[in-house]
């Protein structure tokens, strides 16, 4: 498939990074031409504000926040890029800045290849805290014996699909289980997906899946292997 | 009459009252807050006269009476629960539908 940078979409979903987002926004566009779209998920703070004074940028708003909703705000970015952007592909990255955009054309490059999905990969040898590393690796394993699916990291954000593979992967997690349910969905079809590395700087590490999370998206995991179709 | 009997009395006219406040309130309607009066005031001769239901007791093998009442307090609070688990399921999908709409309908872009 030959794809151009503006037949892709760069959505980040976004709560409360009034600090960090003009940064983020700033740099991807000096970086790509892709088009930018910004899914604020009911901020409290100036995030909406700023985004939306940034030239070239979209911005979505949830009005209300149901509660870490990252699935929900990813949802709603692939429906504007595919259904009124006409968009091939979308990339998603975080909003805090733990993404480099330096990181993107390793994506476009696969989507160019024909890949559906490419997932994201970190280096867990750099600086990654030591909960989050062994909480993604029992998740990789238990993915594995549960989906015959081995994905080296399973919560990265950092990721991209096309319109044929959002259409067959389609979630319903509102919320931080949304990767892990993209995987599991991507398990179920004949979807061509690879991992490329990724860098992610971290900022802030109470933010992110919390241990709580974890439990609940294990949950869901098994929920998803024995009474999903 | 030992005391847990008044107390269950006493708890159920309770819950006869606080039924009739939500009626008088329009939050439940007629047959539900006629069902609520016959379901409490089932429970008050139950109460009084647990003779009545020691016959179906037995039936199931339950030798106790209070054991019965138990197994039927599980069920009815195992039942609700699912119940109001599977309505908030519903409220929040709707809830996310419309705020995601509404998301797409209002869209931002800069006029700079």
């Amino acid at each position: 498939m030959k794809i151009k940078d503006s037949d892709i979409c760069v959505i980040i979903p976004v709560y409360n990074e009034e600090k960090r987002i003009r940064k983020v926004l700033d740099d991807l566009l000096t970086s790509t031409d892709c088009r930018i779209v910004v899914v604020d998920d009911g901020s409290t703070d100036k995030t909406f504000a700023i985004a939306s004074n940034i030239k070239k940028v979209i911005v979505l708003r949830h009005k209300i926040n149901q509660v870490k909703s990252k699935g929900a705000a990813m949802k709603t970015g692939c429906e504007y890029a595919f259904d009124h952007l006409h968009c091939k592909a979308v990339i998603f990255m975080d909003g805090d800045g733990q993404h480099l955009p330096s990181d993107l054309p390793k994506f476009i490059e696969k989507l160019g290849l024909g890949y559906d999905i490419i997932l994201g990969s970190r280096n867990f040898n750099l600086n990654i805290p030591l909960v989050r590393y062994l909480g993604n690796k029992t998740a990789s394993i238990v993915i594995n014996l549960l989906f015959s699916k081995y994905v080296s990291d399973l919560l990265c954000g950092f990721r991209a699909i096309t319109k044929t593979a959002y259409e067959q992967i389609k979630w319903d997690s509102v919320g931080y289980g949304v990767e892990t349910e993209m995987v599991v969905n991507m398990a179920r079809t004949n979807l061509r997906w690879c991992e490329v590395p990724v860098t992610v700087l971290y900022y802030d590490k109470a933010k992110g899946v919390s241990i709580l999370d974890a439990f609940g998206i294990l949950f869901d995991v098994i929920k998803w292997r024995f009474f999903k179709g | 009459m030992i005391g847990i009997q008044i107390i269950a009395i006493i708890f159920s006219i309770f819950m006869i009252y606080f039924a009739t406040i939500n009626y008088r309130k329009g939050e439940i309607n007629g047959v539900e807050i006629l069902s609520w009066i016959v379901v409490w005031i089932g429970a008050i001769f139950i109460v009084v006269f647990p003779d009545i239901i020691r016959t179906f007791a037995a039936t199931f093998l339950i030798t106790r009476i209070f054991d019965l009442m138990t197994m039927g307090g599980f069920i009815l609070v195992i039942s609700m629960g699912l119940k109001n688990y599977l309505s908030v399921r519903k409220i929040e999908k709707l809830i996310e539908k419309m705020v995601r709409e509404d998301a797409i309908r209002n869209v931002k872009t800069s006029k700079k």
